[in-house]
């Protein structure tokens, strides 16, 4: 499996994170589970790439963490979607697109096959 | 069940945070590293292995706490700006302009000094009782930024906002005083000669700088009277 480039993955972090949060709030660990389980592993997130990202988005007032129990009775710290970080996603969404689209026209990057 | 706080705290260390948060943090980081350990040894990993394996996974522990550090210090970074400059240079504003006006409402109006200049007669305000006040101002907004932790510079600059922004207005003043002699036709009479001379000539100059000297460059120096002894004081601690 060809890995990702650090920079370009630390750059899809945030469309991921808000993405998955927009679907349903999760705590750090399921976080980066769920990134690689959707991706195949091809995007992956550690404890030391995935924190200070999280952290960065907080402040920023995208996500917002809180503890609350967790499905194993444990508490946890949940990070649910801002309506700041909801109105990221299209933007978002639309930059990686238009990014792939210039990618495909001067290198003819096409989609991996699985 | 691995405690994974203990084992969090010990490679990232002191981190120097408020206490609540640096808790928060490790608290968190040992959770993301039980569960990681957990996940592992549910696979059939035996747990030394599973825990040995989810520490592996940092690579970098003194990058990762850097960067922690400076999402934590982004923040509070303008956080601290605000607290011994803006808030202080605000409180100096408003003194200064608070002052001006409960005087202009006792009656003390400013003692005009006539001057000639190539024959042409030029009034240089002094507000003496505004002026004698400075140093106080100056004292209290440097004593202010001191209290929150400033620096010198912070010290100096939140003293000196006063005129700073009068200067400001100066600066602007005849610029759009002349976008309007240029630009509104009200100015102009029938015959295209504009009734209103932009004054650029040396007198009116000369009277620029007057009022400078009178609204800017005093009162600068009063403010400065006032915060030189806390310019030279050690910063305050916490």
């Amino acid at each position: 499996m060809i890995g990702i480039n650090a920079k370009i993955k630390r750059g899809s972090g945030e469309l991921a994170i808000l993405a998955l949060l927009n679907q349903e709030p999760l705590h750090g660990y399921e976080i980066s589970k769920r990134i690689a389980q959707v991706t195949g592993g091809v995007l992956q997130f550690n404890l030391a790439s995935l924190y200070p990202l999280l952290y960065r988005m907080e402040k920023r007032g995208w996500v917002k963490g809180k503890w609350e129990e967790a499905r194993s009775g444990r508490q946890r710290r949940y990070y649910h979607l801002t309506p700041k970080g909801k109105r990221q996603l299209a933007p978002l969404r639309a930059e990686w697109g238009m990014f792939f689209q210039a990618l495909h026209r001067i290198a003819g990057v096409t989609p991996a096959e699985s | 069940m691995v405690d994974g706080q203990e084992l969090i705290s010990a490679r990232l260390g002191e981190l120097g945070l408020a206490t609540r948060r640096e808790e928060e943090i490790v608290r968190e980081l040992g959770d993301h590293l039980a569960d990681h350990t957990a996940a592992l040894e549910a696979r059939g990993v035996a747990p030394d292995a599973a825990l040995r394996e989810a520490l592996d996974s940092v690579s970098n522990w003194p990058e990762l706490r850097q960067e922690i550090l400076s999402v934590e210090a982004e923040e509070a970074n303008m956080n601290y700006r605000t607290k011994v400059l803006w808030l202080p240079a605000l409180g100096a504003l408003t003194l200064s302009s608070g002052l001006l006006a409960i005087f202009q409402f006792l009656g003390l109006v400013p003692r005009f000094y006539w001057l000639s200049v190539t024959g042409v007669p030029l009034a240089v305000p002094f507000y003496f009782p505004w002026l004698i006040a400075l140093p106080a101002i100056g004292a209290v907004a440097a004593f202010w930024s001191q209290r929150a932790g400033g620096k010198a510079v912070h010290r100096l600059l939140a003293a000196l906002a006063p005129p700073i922004s009068m200067l400001g207005t100066f600066l602007i003043g005849p610029f759009i005083g002349l976008l309007i002699y240029l630009l509104i036709p009200l100015f102009s009479d029938g015959a295209g000669h504009r009734r209103i001379r932009f004054p650029l000539y040396a007198p009116s100059m000369i009277g620029v700088f007057l009022m400078l000297a009178s609204w800017v460059l005093l009162p600068a120096v009063g403010l400065l009277l006032g915060a030189a002894p806390f310019l030279r004081k050690p910063q305050a601690q916490g």
